[in-house]
């Protein structure tokens, strides 16, 4: 018996390491109530012993690199370059970034108004402050895109906090360390951000595949989606605020695994395989940092008097639709409100159609059916109206004397702006 | 593939090297191996398995397959830590990489090229499908994966150990 395990001490261990270490890898993986495994993520704030452990071993060799490397490229670009063109470069830069983000969000904002969503109850999230980290190391496998970053809980991060660049999104904080972060990419497989087709407005998950791109999947094939449109966040995801760009659309592939569902292959902005330095969200609040409200302030003021005509132009278009909206819906409008209530262009030529004729009247038939089918024969329809009613008085009047001081009478307020819209000259609009 | 017969004189030649050296081999191959890929130049890195090739190198010259299993065990739980996956994945896969390179160097003169090419192949594929049955089948995880991207690893690997293998020769200890 001593000599079999003698003999097979080297295949003993091997299968006692290995059965310590299935052990071990099924205590983190769970199986949920859908019959799918994931990792445990039961307390996604803590993190695992080993990782701390390992990335306290390797982290400060990978800064002494990083830290290397980049003051080799800093010694090139600050003292042999043109050193003060290259800080005026850097501002610039720097306030080109932070335009962008504005723009984005302006942009994403104005859409958003133009739809009505503000009804939904969407409360906006703006980004108020940034913390700028440097990119000082990466897993070493493309099983798992992750990177890591020199700045940590000391810092003020903390899991789940966006990370972004000026041109778009690169993922989220995974883990937080003291002095350094796991950042999970955006094209890993197992990342997952949510995003808005720009014009089309179809919202998707975004993800990595195998081969390291980024798709939205869980699409249903429409054909408005073509290549080139820009995707940006959806902001659902309690991660990315909402309208942040992420990349375009690349290409787009039937899916394999489901019939009628299509995978959309993105472009990333974020040059996602080669990050030095990114900016992770450390807050976000539902108004603008005090900055960007001087910021549009000043930029109202200058525009002064242009910015006023185009918000009077809108307001003129807004009652246009609303005239419009109102002729087209018969049933919206009651001929016998007051004159003010109505809202009519004064070309509206208002026909109200006879009552049928009954065919055997009796007492239930009104008593003055007959004697109105008989006035009816004798003169056009529409004249009756024109003759009886204030309102067709008042749409008649204006046309009939563009320009005579009769548009200061009561009511007549509601009969001159839609001939106005009609004509095409909007107050103000130039 | 030169077959050598038993020989009890065969345990003399057994690799030694200073302790230095097993402590900061593994430890530069998981920086570079974490490093390297962010480099514009080296971005490829990240196909490639430096503690892998690491561990089959150490096997190899040690022959010994509990040293071999408990080298592979440490560097595979490390670089599982570095990821954001479950810790142990690749930890077994090179705990198993270690053993069979240990066993096999054994028997095999693994002081010539071709060999250690050849080993590096077949032992990176072996490494490559181990991980792959245990994410996908074992543990039921989501995971995709390119079987030419496994075969352009092994090749990539046999690459490294071409390179990284007479450098690291010069570090042993000579009697």
């Amino acid at each position: 018996m001593d000599s079999f395990f003698a003999r097979y001490r080297n295949l003993r261990v091997l299968l006692t390491l290995r059965a310590v270490q299935f052990i071990g890898l099924a205590t983190q993986v769970r199986r949920t109530s859908a019959g799918e495994s994931t990792l445990d993520t039961s307390d996604g704030k803590s993190v695992r012993l080993i990782r701390v452990w390992t990335a306290s071993v390797i982290t400060p060799f990978e800064r002494i690199l990083q830290g290397g490397t980049s003051g080799i490229s800093g010694l090139w670009t600050n003292y042999i370059g043109l050193r003060r063109e290259h800080d005026q470069n850097i501002e610039l830069q720097k306030t080109i970034d932070r335009m962008r983000l504005e723009e984005a969000a302006m942009l994403e904002d104005a859409r958003q108004g133009q739809r009505l969503q503000e009804q939904l109850g969407f409360q906006k999230q703006y980004i108020y402050h940034t913390q700028i980290a440097a990119v000082i190391g990466g897993s070493g496998t493309d099983h798992s895109r992750v990177i890591y970053i020199n700045k940590g809980s000391a810092d003020g991060l903390a899991h789940d906090m966006a990370v972004i660049v000026p041109n778009g999104i690169v993922g989220k904080i995974r883990e937080v360390f003291s002095h350094s972060s796991q950042v999970l990419v955006i094209n890993d497989q197992t990342s997952g951000a949510g995003v808005i087709l720009e014009t089309t407005r179809i919202r998707g998950i975004l993800r990595g595949n195998a081969n390291g791109q980024t798709q939205i999947i869980g699409v249903l094939a429409d054909n408005r989606i073509q290549p080139g449109e820009k995707v940006l966040t959806a902001g659902g995801d309690q991660i990315f605020p909402r309208g942040l760009p992420v990349g375009v659309v690349k290409k787009v592939v039937p899916d394999p695994d489901r019939d009628g569902f299509i995978d959309v292959y993105v472009d990333p902005y974020a040059p996602l395989n080669r990050i030095d330095e990114v900016q992770v969200i450390t807050s976000m609040q539902p108004v603008l940092p005090s900055d960007q409200q001087n910021d549009i302030a000043t930029s109202e003021a200058l525009k002064g008097p242009e910015a006023a005509a185009i918000r009077q132009h809108a307001i003129e278009e807004q009652k246009k639709a609303a005239a419009l909206l109102a002729e087209r819906l018969p049933g919206l409008t009651d001929p016998n409100a007051p004159p003010s209530d109505v809202p009519k262009p004064a070309d509206t030529d208002i026909r109200v159609p006879p009552p049928a004729r009954a065919l055997h009247p009796d007492r239930f038939s009104s008593e003055g059916a007959e004697t109105r089918n008989e006035n009816e024969s004798a003169a056009p329809a529409q004249t009756k109206p024109a003759a009886n009613s204030p309102t067709r008085q008042k749409t008649e009047k204006p046309a009939q004397k563009p320009g005579s001081g009769e548009t200061g009478k009561p009511g007549s307020d509601t009969t001159d702006k839609p001939k106005n819209d009609t004509t095409g000259t909007p107050k103000g609009g130039n | 593939m030169n077959v050598l017969p038993y020989d009890p004189r065969h345990e003399l030649v057994i690799r030694r090297y200073p302790l230095q050296v097993y402590t900061l081999v593994p430890l530069a191959a998981l920086v570079l191996q974490a490093w390297l890929p962010l480099m514009h130049y080296t971005a490829y890195f990240a196909y490639v398995d430096l503690p892998l090739v690491v561990t089959i190198y150490f096997a190899l010259g040690r022959r010994s397959p509990v040293q071999g299993m408990l080298f592979g065990s440490v560097i595979g739980i490390m670089q599982d830590a570095l990821t954001h996956q479950a810790i142990g994945l690749n930890g077994i896969t090179k705990t198993v990489v270690g053993y069979l390179a240990a066993s096999v160097g054994v028997r095999i003169d693994e002081s010539s090229l071709l060999v250690r090419v050849m080993l590096s192949v077949i032992l990176s594929l072996l490494s490559s499908a181990m991980y792959i049955f245990i994410v996908v089948q074992l543990l039921g995880l989501e995971k995709q994966w390119v079987w030419w991207t496994e075969i352009l690893r092994g090749v990539g690997n046999a690459a490294l150990a071409l390179m990284l293998y007479p450098l690291l020769d010069r570090l042993q200890v000579r009697d």
